[in-house]
Order: C-alpha cells, then structure tokens, then sequence
C-alpha cells in the first residue's frame, strides 16, 4: 500500500503547498512511517468491530435548547478580516 | 530564593494558619519563573497582573475564613492548548500566533471556581505533536534537570515549570503520552484520566478518541485533588461520561508487569525501575504476575494512523478564514493553501498528510479502518487482562530524558518515546507516572501504572503507597543553583 504514496497528491487534498525541499524530506519521513504501519497488515481483523469511544459510550447530542452562547461579535474576533458581521475572504471563482 | 514547594494540602495548612498567603506564594513562584524562564523558557506567557489580583482576593478569603477550598491561592500552568478566556492559546503554532481564546475550557472553569490563580500558558510541540518540545514554533522548552537535554512533550513547559517551582502544579494534554512522558523526564507525577471523565471543551483538539486534559503535580495527592476538582460529566463534550469510579476492598493487591514493555526497545535502567518497585511491592505482600499482551507491540502503528486521520480532520478548521493567521493571494483556494502551508511547522504538516492519506479514497479500510479494528483488540485484551489483575505496572518512557537533536532524524525515533504510553491512550484507561530514581546521568526514571476504565481514584491511592515507598527525594540541579546564588 505504501508505495502507491504520492506526496503532490495527498498535499493537494490536505490544502497545504509544499516547497521542493520540504516534498522531498516528507515524501521520505511518510515512507518510513507507511512501511512500519504496513504491518497491521498481518493481523487478523475479520469479524471485528470498530470502537469510536474507547469505553464504547453512544454519543450523545445535546437537547435542542436555546441557551446562552459565544456572543456574534466574540466568535468574529480572531477572523483576520470581517465586514457587517460576516467573514470575508478572496473570490472562491477564479 | 527558590524553595522546593510543599504539597497543596501543607499549602493551605499554612494559609489556612495565616502562616503565608496566596499573594505571596504567587511571588515566591514567580520569581522562581524569572530566575528560570531564561534558561527553561518553559512559560509562553506570564499572567502577573492578573495573578496577583486574584491572588489578594484570595488573600481577602482566607483572612475571612471564607476560603473556596483546597485550591483556593494555589497558582497553577496551563498548557497553551487549553482556552482561557482573554488569553492567547498559541498551540505553541505561527497559525495561532494571534488567537486570543473568546470563552474558557471547562476545565479553566472549574478551576476559577476553586479559586485557583494561573500562572500563565506553558509551551508545547507544535498542537501537541511531538515528544520532545523541539516542535514549538517558539522555541523548545529545557529540562530544569540538565538543560541539554528535552523535558519531554508535547506538554514540556508544563512539566518543566512543576520540576522547576514556578508554579504548583500544572495542566498539560495526554494524546499518547503527552503528560506522562514529560513528567517522568522532569521528575513530577503526570497523570492522565479515564478517557471521557474530563471535558475536553476548550481543549484544541488533536486526535479527539484519544485527547485527554490531565494534571502533572509534584506529588500524588496534589493529582488527586486537581483531578478531583476538573473531572464530571460535561454536556458541552460529546465523549463525556457520568463516571461511575471503582473502588478497591482489597489491601492485598493483584499487580501485573506487561511483558512487551520489559523487553528489547525499552532501556535496562528503565526496566530497573519496575523491579525496584516489584521488590518493594512484593515486601508488602502484593500479589505480582508478568502478563502478556501481544497486541500492545502494533500500538504504535495503530496510534500513528488513528491520531494523524483524526488530527487531519482537526486541523482542517485552521484555513485563514475565522482565527489564526492569513497569507494574501488571488482566490479563497490558494489563500488557504498558502496559509496552512506557512502556519503549520514540519511535524504538522506531516501528520496532516499522514491522516489525509489514510482517510482518502481507496485507503481508509486499509488503514484507517483497519487501524480502528486493532484498536479494539487491544481494547478488548485488557479488558481481559484486568479480569486478572488491579494494574498493570510498566516504564513510563524506554528511556530517561534524551539530548536535543538525538532523535529528530528519522520520524520513528522520536515516535517510539511514546511506547509504553500509548497504550493506555488507545483503551481510554486511566495512567500514572511516578517518578521512582534517576538514571546514571542523573535524570529521573518512572514507573508508570495503567488501571480499568474509572478505577481513577484507587489508581491514585496505589500510585501514592509507591510513592511513599520509593521516596523519590531529588531536586533538578536548576532549583539546587539557584538556591546556591
């Protein structure tokens, strides 16, 4: 499975551009981290189910309350630009 | 002068006796901090000011005999991971470097209640990925023990700041050892929870199955009172538990030493530590058996494609649009590009890409499916090995603390730091570290001790009778020049 890793592809997904230097030393480390995880392979996993809480707890939602929340202006204040109470960013259309 | 801080419970003895008051204790440490923050940089930020007003309220309480309890005055760190209202929370990242936290983790409430006074926010790696603290964007923190070597991580600065007296006790974060690793490397306890029994709203998450907020303290009661005070159920957090703690009738106690974690890969001077402890447990009549659990050798594959696939997932919320940093270009698409690849550092960037492989199209039941299925083996083998005994002892570390640069060649290096931690991370079990001697080049050693889901409390009164026996009675050679000076 590893060997099919390409590093432009999975950076693409991941949104994060990467410089030459740092494809070539990723492309590597990820390597490394791929060939040692390939031996999960062996094991036999047939039949077993998956755990998502570790204790095996049912998640819950919250009851559909109105409560006191995060103010408007207090979830907009670290956002490095904002206009009328809106996020602002550049055109998503070229 | 640096004095070695007594125990919280001997703190508000002296408070309560009007023998010392918090605003005094609260300059005590923080002098200690501006003697050692130059050479620790362990703290990212200081809360004087504040601090020391809430300090003289406390100050005002326990004049009046109107004290909130044990933690009223006790100043404590906070890892900067953890929101506190009107603070930066940095993540020790370029990409939070002007995040100030708009609300308090529940964790940071429960606390204020108490009357608890914060110190300030204590370094990490990078969202708490690394073992090492070389991974801060700000600079690595030292160890107060010999400052050419790591304190450990990713919750280095908060280990670093309880060894070295600048506050009290400390809140760090536990992923796959990310308290317990630093705390037996700098010499304090470091404990992390049942999975579930402290809220983790306000936490930056990592890898949410596996993030857990915890103390690092210097003695076993000071955990026990932390932990009894930011430990409940909380609705604002999906995962929490109404905890239902066990409790042990039986004196004689039924330990067993995990086999993989006594073997090839974990040093002779580690595994030296259990056998100290084994002897010293065996003299008092407990009952130890070597058990083994074979699938705890794939603990690390599981955990390095369970923790990178959550933490890719995580760390998408971090795209320049609504906290963080924001690199200008053309369109909304190469914006977030440019931005996540100069906000994050190395490590990140490779843990993101790990998971986003892992959870991609074709891969995900191969890996990150398949991973999930061994974790659930694993889970299910303590099960059964706690059907046979009360805790399972082990190292904490493989090794004691490790020079700057040692491991940062190759990934799996640094990654194997964590070997006898992760463990407990992946069955959501409650893990102590209890710092037990020092190895030959005088750095502390642990043992540490994995109990059942909510045995929380009776792990904690055993961690305390080893600590009685081992009488771990060193200082970090920091505090010993200071108090030299």
């Amino acid at each position: 499975m590893s060997e099919n890793f390409n590093i432009d592809d999975v950076s693409n997904l991941a949104s994060i551009e990467l410089s030459e230097d740092e494809k070539a030393k990723l492309q590597k480390d990820l390597q490394i981290i791929l060939e040692h995880v390939d031996a999960l392979k062996n094991i036999d996993v047939k039949d077993e189910k998956i755990d998502i809480h570790p204790l095996s707890k049912v998640l819950e939602l919250r009851k559909d309350e109105s409560k006191e929340s995060l103010k408007h202006e207090d979830a907009m204040m670290n956002s490095p630009e904002t206009k009328d109470g809106h996020f602002v960013v550049p055109p998503s259309i070229e | 002068m640096a004095k070695k801080i007594p125990s919280i419970s001997k703190i508000n003895e002296l408070f309560q006796n009007k023998e010392m008051k918090p605003s005094e204790l609260f300059e005590q440490v923080y002098e200690t901090a501006s003697y050692t923050e130059s050479v620790l940089h362990a703290h990212l930020e200081l809360f004087y000011d504040e601090g020391l007003k809430l300090s003289k309220e406390s100050d005002n309480r326990y004049s009046k005999n109107e004290s909130f309890g044990l933690l009223d005055g006790i100043p404590i760190a906070i890892k900067d991971n953890i929101n506190v209202y009107g603070y930066k929370t940095t993540c020790s990242s370029k990409m939070l470097s002007n995040y100030v936290s708009p609300y308090d983790a529940t964790v940071i409430s429960s606390l204020k209640k108490a009357g608890t006074i914060f110190t300030g926010k204590t370094n990490l790696d990078e969202f708490a990925m690394g073992s090492s603290t070389e991974n801060s964007a700000y600079g690595p923190t030292k160890n107060p023990w010999n400052p050419d070597f790591v304190p450990g991580g990713s919750s280095g600065g908060s280990a670093a700041v309880v060894s070295a007296g600048s506050a009290v006790a400390s809140l760090g974060s536990d992923t796959g050892g990310s308290i317990r690793q630093p705390a037996s490397f700098c010499g304090v306890v470091g404990f992390k929870p049942t999975y579930g029994t402290v809220s983790r709203y306000g936490l930056i998450a990592f890898a949410s199955s596996l993030d857990q907020i915890g103390p690092i303290t210097n003695t076993v009661d000071d955990t026990r009172i932390i932990f009894n005070e930011i430990q409940g159920y909380d609705s604002k957090d999906a995962t929490s538990i109404t905890p239902e703690y066990t409790k042990l009738e039986n004196k004689k106690i039924k330990v067993g030493i995990l086999k993989e974690l006594m073997q090839e890969g974990v040093s002779k001077e580690s595994q030296n530590e259990v056998n100290k402890v084994v002897t010293l447990l065996k003299e008092k009549g407990h009952d130890v058996t070597e058990i083994s659990l074979p699938l705890t050798e794939m603990a690390l594959s599981v955990y390095y494609l369970i923790a990178p696939a959550e933490c890719s997932a995580n760390l998408s919320r971090f795209d320049g649009v609504r906290y963080g940093i924001r690199e200008d270009a053309s369109t909304s698409y190469e914006m977030m590009n440019k931005t996540r690849s100069v906000g994050f550092g190395e490590e990140v960037k490779k843990r993101i890409l790990l998971g986003t492989y892992a959870l991609s199209a074709g891969y995900f039941d191969e890996y990150y499916g398949r991973a999930l299925k061994v974790r659930s083996k694993i889970i299910s083998d303590f099960k059964t090995a706690f059907d046979k005994v009360d805790f399972i002892l082990s190292p904490t570390t493989p090794t004691p603390a490790f020079g700057f640069g040692d491991k940062t060649k190759n990934p799996l290096e640094m990654y194997l730091s964590d070997l006898c931690t992760i463990p407990a991370n992946l069955a959501g079990l409650p893990a102590i570290s209890v710092p037990t001697g020092l190895s030959e080049n005088n750095l502390p050693l642990s043992v540490q001790i994995m109990g059942k889901p909510c045995s929380d409390y009776s792990l904690i009164d055993f961690a305390e009778s080893i600590e009685e026996m081992v009488e771990f009675n060193f200082s970090p050679n920091l505090l010993k020049e200071k108090n030299e000076s």
